[in-house]
């Protein structure tokens, strides 16, 4: 493999050090928990829209949603159809509703409204799942840069960690917003530049590039079947990922604390329309991206596995097996070569010719396709590892065969990601620890010095934590993708009590049991029905925890209300 | 629905705010649908 030019490196830590000392900087004007935790609840909507997408937007989507463009096309993008019509109904719901109540979590909210039980409950579900998914969006791309720069983990860990969480300690969520902003800014730029490179460099026409990579399937966008057990559908899409949607963007703090910084909730609203407006084009760019590069490998000889690390592993184990599969995929390579020159070809000389080459050209990616699998499954069999040589193709794309600079630029900006989802992450973990446990639970008075320490010393806390989580991902493989699977149990949920919290007659009673029934009906689908595809069970745990809610409190009878329930007038 | 002392201005701002948003994604959607027609046939 080759090395990445010294430019690049130079690109990558003048980025780094940029966002650092420039965060550092913000850490003026927080000397308050208001300022710290809520920018005074003065930026700019626009920032705070930025905020909103790089804080979804990781270096998964940069690294493994590219990598699935390359080999499964652009399907993945119907996974963001429900966010608009999201976006929208959280504008006029939850919206109005969590910022108009000055609060600093969205589970202080759920004591306002239901009580204690069901606020830390749902605080402590938050602090699980998201402090160990920090963990895992610092590994991926950790493990990826260690794999293709043959660093230690623990130094890739570190490289991106540690700036990030002295910025978002030092400067708390102004520090956090801003580095946003400008990480947006750089991974837009990267993801251009990286479209427009790719068409300049593959040679032949853009329409015909696009045709070689529609031929395999991977311009299919739309699957209308309405079928349960396939997690990427339009209608999953749209039903599923509308309620994942509401319940990421209007119940999980790591977002709802970028929407509570906004000036007014007209900003709040006009913050969370810009992901309704780019959300989708800006992930068909990134699949796009994929799908380029795999037709660029239609022209440069590809390497039959990514993962350079995995593929010494299989050289030295089964050197024999190894070299007998790489040289059939190298016969293949070549006479799927021949057959998209061919296509290009064809297509200048009419339809019939075009169609026949095209058939050719699909039969024969089928056949490389088919080695590469096997390839994999030796991979698999060597190392008793999953491969994930899909995580790999885009980083050795751009350290191989991008130009100087634009390398560099690419792999900041894949960095850029990263350290934008976990400072959003930490920061509110911090929050939520600070307000929901802390100084609900702890000390109820002290001084905002007090609270401002305590929420530097959470950052740094759950900082350390995501750096162990990631040095040791490899170790804790299982154990991480337990948690996160657990998480999906109750995302959905969360949403059931929150939109029970908008209804009058809900009670307190009928939101914790709610909750409760909820967990439980995905876990029953979970394991009862583990073809269902897990977008679907978000709706199952929000309809569950609104029907049992609303259930338990009628039979309840009528208790009194809190203070703040919407129907006795705190909007 | 939250703020029930001016509905229709709420209504009405959701109303113009769904419709745009909805309108780009259509247009979006179809933009895929062309790129998909086109080439994948």
């Amino acid at each position: 493999m080759r090395a990445m030019h010294p430019l690049n490196w130079l690109v990558v830590i003048a980025w780094l050090a940029y966002v650092a000392i420039d965060g550092l900087r913000r850490a003026r004007g927080t000397k308050h928990i208001e300022g710290y935790f809520l920018a005074n609840r003065d930026l700019p909507w626009w920032a705070v829209g930025l905020s909103v997408m790089a804080t979804q937007l990781s270096a998964v989507t940069m690294i493994g949603t590219t990598g699935q463009g390359a080999v499964d096309g652009m399907r993945f993008v119907q996974f963001y159809f429900g966010l608009p019509l999201a976006m929208v109904i959280l504008g006029v719901t939850i919206v109005p509703f969590l910022h108009g109540a000055k609060v600093f979590t969205a589970y202080e909210f759920l004591e306002r409204r239901f009580d204690a039980k069901t606020r830390s409950l749902t605080a402590f579900l938050f602090l699980l799942s998201r402090g160990m998914s920090c963990g895992t969006i610092l590994a991926a791309p950790a493990v990826v840069f260690s794999a293709i720069f043959g660093w230690p983990l623990g130094w890739c860990v570190l490289i991106m960690g540690v700036p990030t969480v002295l910025y978002t300690m030092i400067g708390g969520v102004q520090a956090v917003t801003w580095a946003d902003v400008k990480q947006m800014v750089l991974i837009v730029v990267a993801i251009t530049a990286m479209v427009t490179v790719l068409l300049v460099r593959i040679p032949v026409s853009p329409s015909d590039a696009l045709h070689l990579a529609g031929a395999t399937g991977r311009l299919r966008v739309f699957d209308f079947s309405f079928s349960l057990k396939n997690t990427y559908t339009f209608w999953s899409g749209v039903i599923g990922g509308t309620f994942l949607m509401l319940s990421y963007f209007g119940t999980d703090q790591s977002q709802v604390q970028r929407y509570l910084t906004a000036r007014s909730v007209d900003e709040a609203r006009s913050s969370l329309l810009i992901s309704a407006y780019w959300k989708i084009p800006l992930q068909a760019m990134v699949l796009l991206i994929g799908v380029l590069v795999f037709v660029f490998y239609q022209f440069e000889k590809p390497p039959m596995l990514y993962n350079p690390v995995q593929e010494q592993k299989v050289r030295e184990a089964q050197p024999a097996a190894l070299a007998s599969l790489q040289s059939r995929y190298d016969t293949v390579v070549a006479a799927r070569l021949d057959a998209a020159r061919a296509v290009s070809a064809a297509r200048k000389a009419g339809d019939e010719a075009a169609t026949a080459a095209t058939e050719e050209f699909r039969n024969r990616d089928s056949v490389a396709t088919a080695v590469r699998s096997e390839a994999l499954a030796l991979v698999e069999k060597t190392t008793g590892q999953q491969s994930k040589d899909v995580n790999y193709i885009i980083p050795r794309f751009v350290v191989e065969q991008l130009p100087i600079g634009l390398a560099g630029l690419f792999i900041a900006g894949v960095m850029a990601a990263a350290m934008s989802a976990i400072a959003a992450e930490l920061n509110s973990l911090a929050t939520a620890t600070v307000i929901d446990f802390y100084r609900r639970w702890y000390r109820k008075e002290a001084s905002d010095a007090h609270f401002l320490a305590v929420g530097k010393g959470a950052t740094a806390f759950w900082g350390l934590f995501a750096m162990v989580v990631a040095s040791y991902a490899a170790t804790l493989g299982s154990l991480i993708e337990v948690v996160n699977r657990f998480g999906s149990f109750f995302y959905g949920s969360i949403l059931g009590v929150f939109i029970l919290a908008m209804i009058p007659a809900a009670r307190a009673r009928g939101a914790f049991i709610g909750l409760i029934a909820g967990m439980a009906a995905v876990g029953a689908v979970n394991f009862g029905a583990p073809q269902v595809a897990f977008l679907w069970h978000n709706v199952v745990g929000a309809v569950t925890v609104v029907v049992v809610g609303m259930l338990v409190g009628m039979v309840g009878g009528n208790q009194s209300l809190p203070a703040t329930t919407p129907g006795n007038g705190q909007r | 629905m939250t703020e029930p002392n001016d509905d229709s201005p709420t209504a009405g701002r959701f109303r113009r705010t769904l419709v745009r948003v909805m309108s780009v994604q259509v247009v979006t959607l179809v933009l895929l649908w062309l790129l998909q027609h086109r080439f994948s046939r």
